[in-house]
């Protein structure tokens, strides 16, 4: 026998999913915390859709009656809590679990224990408001929950309200969970060499959105918990006779930056893919990173700039004006810094990349109609009228989905060991792309005609072609929904087998197998730069994880 | 080939959606700005959307233009065989350029914006006349300095009673809200004011011409939200001491003369 210390390995993508239910349920290993966060947040996108093609049939033509205004209101409501609670920040938050603690060349998380308790709230904290369906009623007064028309004076019909109140102190405490966790795993867990000045830049948007879930989870826990003393107790402090004001202040404090939580790591994940497909090193790295710590902070002082109607002082309303705006400042730096990236590349225009462009051509819009809604006389027009929805779907769609696609498709290789389809993932782009600007390009116009947001019908004829247009561009959506999930389930079973670093990256967790072993590295590389795995291979020194002996 | 053909069909669609948001204005029915304003605080307003129109139009055709370049001219089929993208790290110089430039560029429009912040949205006491506005579920009553109460109970049709102003008269608007939160909003006048229980808001109209302009309430509350339906008209004065001279004889025909109007919310 020939005297090597290599020893065969079980092909790992054999049994990444297949696994006894006892250890999905017990698991702390990041890596299938990871999977579960990310499981759970596609299986609310997909309820969260159901809910928004019932509400597009319910708008297709004026005066229908699809489902009544009662049952509107709470899909309406359910529709906003699903997607922004129970998909997006879910769903970044599993695939942050997964790549953070492999791209700074650790083998968990700092509290794995942690970890599996905050994600273990996030059912609970789902069930929670669903539950509130089965008690004559679920949340009916929109995402926000504006009070007083929460308070039991005029909600007093069921306990919808009180269990999305519940469900989301759960949810923040699971946030804040995570965010510790983050945090101190980027801290104390990085490997040797990986100084701040080479984290990769997916890793410091996690830095960023954990410092913003951390800070603003306890307002939005706070304001949940001063509703239920008014429903429960009796409390005066949002009531008719109380400051209803008050609550809308609580809620954006953490709604605002909320929206951050849900784009800063899409920007992370744009900022790690254009280097990889453009084979050219991030334009500007350290400009990246202070825009990032740019938008954290003035995303903390904008919050009243959802509240221009409500009548305040016009040098309070100047501030949370020009604050907001200047947003539009650090924004436009990764977006140049981006466009420079791939600026004299030699662009390969993959699945992933489609996306990045997708996004980058969608959001661009949805940054500019922020600057509209920052005026504040303009905003006094646009306010809750369909220019909002078309605009927040331009951020949140076109920005926050097109983003989670575009990471998706970059890692599921990574995740499975095995390639999402490709021709499938084109048909999956330009469906989207398509419908996604078809649903909300015309939708701005609405608002501008006078068309408000939350009504359950209208009867003004000039606005029924318009939503017709909408609700069947909606469709396109849901089918290119459809075929995404056929191509994850077809390519987990059978897709081609992608091998330790398909697309060439540069970070950490393309060093290691796919999908990594439980303690993710064999044996950390050494890390000279942000782009370390592309210094080991230009260095000839990368060793193939495969042929790495097994430490003794 | 089959890279080429792709290249166009990346072109197709970023062109066509390009295409779609320039065009708005020709298809009927779908307007890129608010309608006509008949009350200068509504002008206003419009001229700082246009204000804003003209820099985001701009950076929307230049950023837009910009990655269609990138699409079309730097994807691998396009460069030689062998081509090593320049491994640039940043130009300091084009930071600070993309940071001024913007900077510069939202300034002025928050200065531009301000200004008519300043004009239009103070509380003003030169009125000559005002109404209360007061907001229940579902629908709006309208006090007159005069004696004069309109009703506008909420139907989806829309069918109310109009709210009726003189033309080219300042009416100060005193917005109260005796339940939850509404929004009063009628585009074609201005933008809208929040009816909120607890305090007073205000604003005010100033309408220019005789008609009669639509609008609803623009803030979710309850069931009914959709049949808080909102007339306003404008009449020429004498029409107007006329429509006042039939209200306040109507009312004083009425047995139970209404004082406190506004139903409990229960």
């Amino acid at each position: 026998m020939a005297a090597t210390t290599v020893l065969p390995r079980p092909k790992a993508y054999d049994d990444t999913f297949f696994k006894p239910i006892s250890i999905w349920l017990t698991t702390t290993d990041h890596k299938l915390i990871g999977i579960m966060y990310m499981v759970t947040g596609i299986l609310s996108f997909v309820v969260g859709g159901l809910f928004a093609l019932v509400i597009r049939l319910q708008l297709s033509q004026p005066n229908a009656k699809v489902v009544d205004a009662e049952t509107y209101n709470q899909l309406i409501s359910a529709h906003g809590v699903t997607m922004i609670f129970f998909f997006v920040t879910i769903f970044l938050t599993g695939i942050a679990n997964y790549m953070v603690p492999i791209m700074i060349g650790a083998r968990d998380m700092a509290f794995p224990r942690v970890n599996l308790l905050g994600f273990w709230l996030v059912p609970v904290s789902i069930i929670l408001y669903y539950s509130g369906f089965f008690t004559g009623g679920a949340l009916d007064a929109g995402w926000t929950g504006y009070a007083p028309l929460t308070e039991k004076a005029y909600q007093s019909h069921s306990l919808g309200v009180d269990f999305w109140a519940l469900s989301l102190i759960v949810w923040a405490i699971s946030g804040i969970m995570a965010s510790t966790n983050f945090l101190t795993t980027i801290v104390a867990l990085r490997a040797p060499g990986m100084k701040l000045t080479r984290l990769p830049l997916f890793v410091w948007a996690q830095i960023s959105t954990s410092i913003l879930l951390l800070v603003v989870g306890a307002p939005l826990a706070a304001a949940m918990i001063l509703l239920e003393f008014d429903r429960q107790f009796g409390t005066q402090f949002f009531t008719t006779q109380g400051r209803p004001v008050l609550y809308q202040h609580l809620f954006w404090f953490f709604g605002h930056p909320e929206v951050y939580i849900m784009i800063l790591p899409g920007f992370g994940m744009i900022s790690e893919i254009i280097p990889v497909f453009a084979r050219k090193p991030i334009f500007g790295y350290i400009s990246m990173v202070m825009a990032l710590f740019g938008i954290v902070f003035l995303s903390m002082t904008v919050w009243a700039h959802h509240m221009f109607t409500v009548g305040m002082n016009t040098y309070v309303e100047f501030f949370f004006m020009i604050m907001t705006m200047l947003i539009a400042v650090p924004t436009g730096i990764k977006f140049f810094n981006w466009i420079a990236t791939a600026w004299w590349g030699s662009i390969e225009f993959t699945v992933p990349m489609k996306f990045v462009f997708g996004f980058m051509a969608t959001f661009l819009i949805g940054g500019l109609t922020g600057i509209y809604l920052a005026s504040v006389p303009v905003d006094t027009q646009l306010h809750q009228s369909y220019y909002v929805v078309a605009h927040l779907h331009y951020v949140l769609f076109g920005g926050s989905v097109f983003t989670i696609f575009a990471g998706l498709y970059y890692w599921f290789p990574k995740i499975t060991g095995r390639m999402l389809n490709r021709k499938l993932g084109e048909w999956n782009f330009w469906t989207l792309f398509i419908g996604f600007n078809g649903t909300f390009l015309i939708m701005h116009t609405l608002g501008l005609e006078g068309m408000p947001r939350r009504i359950a019908t209208y009867a003004n004829p000039a606005w029924a072609t318009t939503n017709t247009i909408i609700t069947v561009s909606s469709f396109l959506i849901a089918f290119s929904v459809l075929l995404f999930l056929i191509n994850v389930v077809r390519s987990w079973y059978g897709g081609e087998i992608a091998g330790n670093d398909p697309w060439g990256g540069n970070t950490l967790e393309w060093a290691t197998t796919s999908p990594p072993p439980p303690y993710n590295f064999e044996r950390v590389p050494a890390v000279r730069s942000f782009m370390p795995l592309r210094d080991l291979k230009d260095s000839g020194e990368f060793v193939d994880p495969e042929a790495m002996p097994l430490p003794a | 080939m089959a890279a080429r053909a792709r290249a166009t069909f990346a072109t197709i669609g970023l062109g066509a959606a390009a295409l779609a948001l320039s065009s708005c204005g020709g298809i009927g029915g779908i307007s890129p700005i608010f309608p006509t304003p008949v009350s200068p605080n509504g002008q206003d307003i419009y001229n700082t959307y246009l204000l804003i129109s003209i820099p985001a139009l701009i950076i929307f055709v230049g950023v837009e233009g910009a990655l269609l370049w990138v699409v079309l001219r730097y994807r691998r089929s396009r460069q030689p065989a062998g081509y090593v993208p320049p491994q640039v790290h940043g130009n300091t110089t084009l930071e600070i350029v993309w940071t001024v430039v913007p900077l510069a560029i939202v300034l002025a429009i928050a200065i531009g914006s301000f200004v008519t912040l300043q004009k239009d949205f103070q509380p003003i006491d030169n009125q000559q006349m005002s109404v209360t506005i007061s907001g229940h579920q579902f629908g709006w009553i309208y006090t007159y300095d005069n004696g004069v109460v309109v009703d506008q109970e909420g139907t989806l049709a829309g069918d109310v009673p109009p709210f009726v102003v003189p033309v080219n008269t300042l009416v100060k608007l005193r917005f109260q809200g005796t339940d939850v939160i509404h929004s009063w909003w009628v585009p074609a006048i201005s933008g809208k004011t929040d009816a909120v229980p607890g305090y007073d808001n205000f604003s005010w109209l100033k309408i220019n011409q005789t008609g009669e302009w639509r609008g609803e309430c623009a803030e979710l509350c309850g069931a009914g939200h959709s049949t808080m339906q909102i007339i306003v008209q404008a009449m020429d004065q004498t029409d107007y001491d006329q429509w006042v001279q039939t209200q306040l004889a109507a009312k004083h025909a009425t047995p139970s003369p209404s004082a406190s109007p506004s139903p409990s919310p229960g």
